[in-house]
């Protein structure tokens, strides 16, 4: 009998909500492109890398540089090269100009990725990169629950502080974008566009522009997400794909443009990676499967139910 | 009075060149060895411009089922102590069963959606070939029996040639037939095609089938060539490759993405120095070929000749019809 | 030929689009099928070529139950269709187009004989001299002549037409009718969706009224124009 200590359940547990919110952040750029542009960016992993860089780099260059502003700065970086891209390479699509626009906007956004994770490579080189932590926790003892400054423990559970902190900056964005959607006139025009583009366009919405902003606003997300992270992991070119299966993988769970799904789908991918991973007597093999159970979801997904949980049917 | 046929002269230029070519190469064994593996990723472009190209099934699995060819044949050599061949060709009919299972899986997903899925499948397996690492070596790699018993490269040379030939051979002669016909009616429209009595899903699942053999084949016959193989094989980054070679010859000719292939495969060679520099140029044209020029860059100017020589054709016919008229009145 | 609908009933979800639709053809009629938006025209098309399975009910063609095959198998067994916009194979040319639905049929036979045949066609269409442009640069009503050529080579006892004279100019609607008209003449059965109340009146030989899902009126043109329960459909109830 496989005896299943309650305490390593909850560290679990606890570590996969923590980089779930993230991966919730990440995807929710992802469906902001599709549900306005109709179109899903292969290149959303690059992104997320090139934030991580973004920030790193800036952080070393201006010693002093508040990290929430580095984070800013990474998205804002982003934010310019989906824009530009969008401008260049998807504006005919959004004119219905391209013919077997399907498959354009496919192999484009690919290409981007390809250009860009070669781009960073040949830049920057392979060697791995690592962030010093954002923030140290206050020291602090209060019954069960203490602080130092690179761990928070709830009884046996410790939350590193890096996650921690990526954590809150995800919900803490996530909550912006969602004001930023509902309660403004860019969120009125984005969810607009989404719903009808016709429609928009005769209410006075220019739905060429709002497919540029979704688009930089999804890559300026995942840019974010990416420069969140950084202190989380070796950093190198290549850190993106997995994580944009990731997106991919909760986006189609959550049903593609659905906000609250990509939200939500986030979270149960964080936690059954980690469940998964615990689970799993060889730890080796189970850390090399950890990216393997979200896709196992995914294919089941896709197969059973292609809408996804929140999907509106096509 | 006969007029040269330009189709025939570069098709038998190009030919003599490729036959001649260990000779030429003689002193630069490293060259022999670049256009092997030139026309490795020949067979792997063009069969996938059949599957994504002619049957519209925009799949990133592909460099799976070269991988299920290669790892089948070693993992069977290293375990069943089968020979190189009798590898080779079991990896072959295996790369064709899973080619099936996706096949029909991926009967119901169009568009991104189908694209999701082979990438995931794609990484899956190539997380299941690093994690596995007491039956597959993971990232250390899989040795591989030689196929040949040479240490000469020009036999190997001329076995993928004659690979290469046989497969375009073989997918211009289905592209040809009703397979190619009907590839097309579903890629353009499903639902008016089953309309017109195609039966959508015996050929879109044949499409996964026969290209999943032939990346297959070309995967284990590689694999025994270099003589080690790990999951590296398959990241994105390879697919990638793959996919920019079959665009930028034309996806929509197996000719124009085996030229494309092999182009670009020499090129990334001769610029070498350039390091990761040439990767990002590669992927820049890729973009711009694809926003700039749909049908690629080699196609269209193969397009141009055949159709210059079908006009003249049809030139030369209404003369001569002309004249017999004349001389029949 | 004899294709009988039997008590079809559809259901999405909750809505009801058709509800205990019932009629047979039997032998080459001209039948034309109207009723307002809405009414399930197209989704009772749907139902006869398989795209749909009836939730209850059932087709029948030749007394063999073709509802619940796959819209292929009821292509071959001689339904054929048409959908209400252009659906060319656009990347195809016009001589390959034809070919598709010849080569599905008869998977052993001979590709020159198609070509002859199809080139047939395309002079009765006259439009032989486009056999090798891509459809996708013939005009609107080109392709439209395309779908009605694919169709002949389908050679199908039963012909199914979705609007084909919607957005169609004079000249068009002509040749449409000349060939509706022609291919009947040749013993074909037809079944014609239509908005155009002149034209289809005048066309047909009898009509059959469809009205939120139900067959409301079956009969010749002219004993349907004066049916009350059609000019209410049309019109509204009358207080």
């Amino acid at each position: 009998m496989v005896e299943i200590n309650l305490s390593f359940l909850l560290r679990l547990l606890a570590d996969g909500l923590l980089i779930g919110f993230i991966y919730a952040l990440m995807a929710m750029g992802l469906t902001l492109i599709f549900s306005v542009l109709r179109v899903v960016s292969f290149a959303h992993g690059e992104h997320y890398m090139i934030g991580g860089f973004a920030a790193y780099y800036l952080l070393e260059t201006f010693t002093g540089l508040h990290p929430l502003v580095a984070i800013l700065l990474a998205g804002s970086v982003t934010f310019a090269i989906g824009a530009v891209f969008e401008r260049i390479f998807l504006r005919p699509l959004a004119e219905e100009k391209v013919e077997r626009p399907g498959e354009y906007a496919i192999l484009v956004t690919f290409g981007l990725g390809f250009f860009l994770q070669y781009l960073t490579l040949a830049l920057i080189g392979p060697h791995p990169k690592k962030a010093a932590r954002y923030f140290d926790l206050p020291a602090f003892e209060l019954g069960p629950i203490k602080a130092t400054a690179a761990t928070l423990k709830l009884g046996t559970i410790p939350l590193s502080a890096t996650r921690l902190t990526a954590a809150v900056i995800a919900v803490v964005l996530m909550l912006i974008m969602l004001y930023l959607i509902h309660h403004t006139w860019l969120g009125r025009g984005l969810r607009a566009v989404s719903q009808d583009k016709q429609a928009a366009a005769v209410v006075g919405i220019n739905p060429l522009r709002m497919s540029t902003l979704a688009f930089g606003m999804g890559t300026m997300l995942a840019g974010m997400s990416g420069a969140a992270l950084v202190p989380a992991f070796a950093w190198v070119p290549a850190v993106g794909a997995p994580a944009a299966v990731k997106s991919y993988v909760i986006i189609v769970l959550g049903g593609m443009g659905s906000i609250p799904g990509a939200m939500l789908g986030g979270l149960i991918i964080g936690v059954v990676e980690a469940l998964g991973t615990g689970l799993l007597p060889d730890p080796n093999r189970a850390f090399a499967y950890r990216d393997a159970y979200g896709m196992l979801i995914f294919a089941l997904v896709l197969l059973l139910r292609p809408r996804g949980l929140f999907g509106r049917q096509e | 009075m006969k007029r040269v046929d330009w189709r025939w002269v570069l098709t038998g230029g190009a030919l003599v060149l490729a036959l001649s070519a260990p000779l030429l190469l003689s002193g630069y064994p490293y060259w022999l060895h670049v256009a092997i593996v030139a026309y490795f990723y020949a067979i792997l472009a063009s069969s996938w411009s059949l599957l994504a190209g002619y049957a519209g099934q925009f799949s990133f699995a592909h460099m799976a089922f070269m991988a299920i060819g290669a790892y089948g044949s070693g993992l069977m050599g290293k375990y069943w102590g089968t020979t190189p061949l009798t590898g080779i060709v079991l990896s072959t009919l295996l790369a064709g069963l899973v080619g099936l299972v996706i096949g029909v899986l991926c009967l119901r997903l169009k568009g991104a959606y189908l694209a999701l899925f082979t990438i995931a499948f794609s990484e899956v397996l190539r997380l299941t070939l690093n994690a596995e690492l007491d039956i597959t070596g993971g990232p250390n790699g899989l040795d591989l029996a030689p196929l040949l018993n040479t240490t000469s490269r020009v036999p190997y040379y001329y076995l993928m040639l004659a690979l290469l030939l046989a497969s375009l051979g073989f997918m211009y002669w289905l592209a040809g037939s009703r397979f190619g016909l009907f590839f097309r009616s579903i890629r353009e429209d499903e639902e008016a095609a089953a309309a017109m009595g195609v039966h959508i899903v015996r050929y879109k699942v044949a499409a996964f089938v026969i290209t999943a053999m032939i990346a297959g084949l070309a995967g284990g016959v590689e694999a025994h060539y270099i003589g080690l193989i790990t999951p590296n094989i398959l990241i994105l980054g390879q697919m990638s490759i793959v996919i920019a070679m079959a665009v930028i010859g034309g996806i929509e000719s197996l000719i124009g993405a085996a030229i494309g292939a092999i182009l670009i495969q020499f090129s990334l060679e001769l610029l070498r120095e350039l390091g990761n520099w040439r990767l990002v140029a590669f992927g820049l044209l890729l973009m711009l070929t694809l926003r700039f020029a749909r049908n690629g860059l080699i196609y269209p100017l193969i397009e141009r000749l055949v159709l210059y020589q079908a006009r003249r054709a049809v030139i030369e016919g209404r003369e001569q019809k002309a004249k017999q008229v004349g001389e029949g009145a | 030929m004899e294709l009988e609908v039997r008590d079809v009933h559809l259901h999405f979800g909750g809505i009801r689009a058709l509800n205990g639709v019932s009629f047979s053809v039997r032998g080459p009629e001209l039948i034309g099928l109207i009723g307002p938006n809405g009414a399930g025209k197209t989704t009772l098309t749907n139902v006869i070529s398989g795209v749909y399975k009836p939730s209850q009910g059932a087709v029948y063609l030749n007394g063999e139950r073709i509802s619940g095959l796959p819209p292929y198998q009821i292509a071959r067994r001689g339904v054929g269709r048409t959908f209400q916009v252009t659906r060319a194979f656009r990347r195809m040319t016009v001589l390959e187009n034809m070919l598709v639905p010849a080569m599905a049929l008869h998977p052993a036979g001979r590709r020159q004989e198609f070509v002859d045949r199809a080139h047939e066609i395309l002079r009765f269409l006259t439009m032989d001299h486009l056999a090798l442009e891509y459809a996708r640069s013939l005009s609107g009503g080109q392709q439209k002549l395309l779908e009605l050529g694919r169709l002949l080579m389908l050679d199908p006892d039963l012909i199914i037409l979705d609007e084909p004279f919607a957005g169609v100019h004079p000249k068009l609607r002509e040749t449409i009718w000349e060939f509706i008209t022609t291919v009947h003449q040749q013993g074909k059965a037809f079944i014609i969706i239509s908005h155009d109340m002149e034209t289809i009146f005048t066309l047909s030989q009898r009509l059959l009224v469809l009205n939120f899902g139900q067959l409301i009126a079956d009969g010749p043109p002219e004993q349907v124009k004066d049916d009350p329960a059609v000019i209410e459909a049309y019109l509204g109830k009358e207080e």
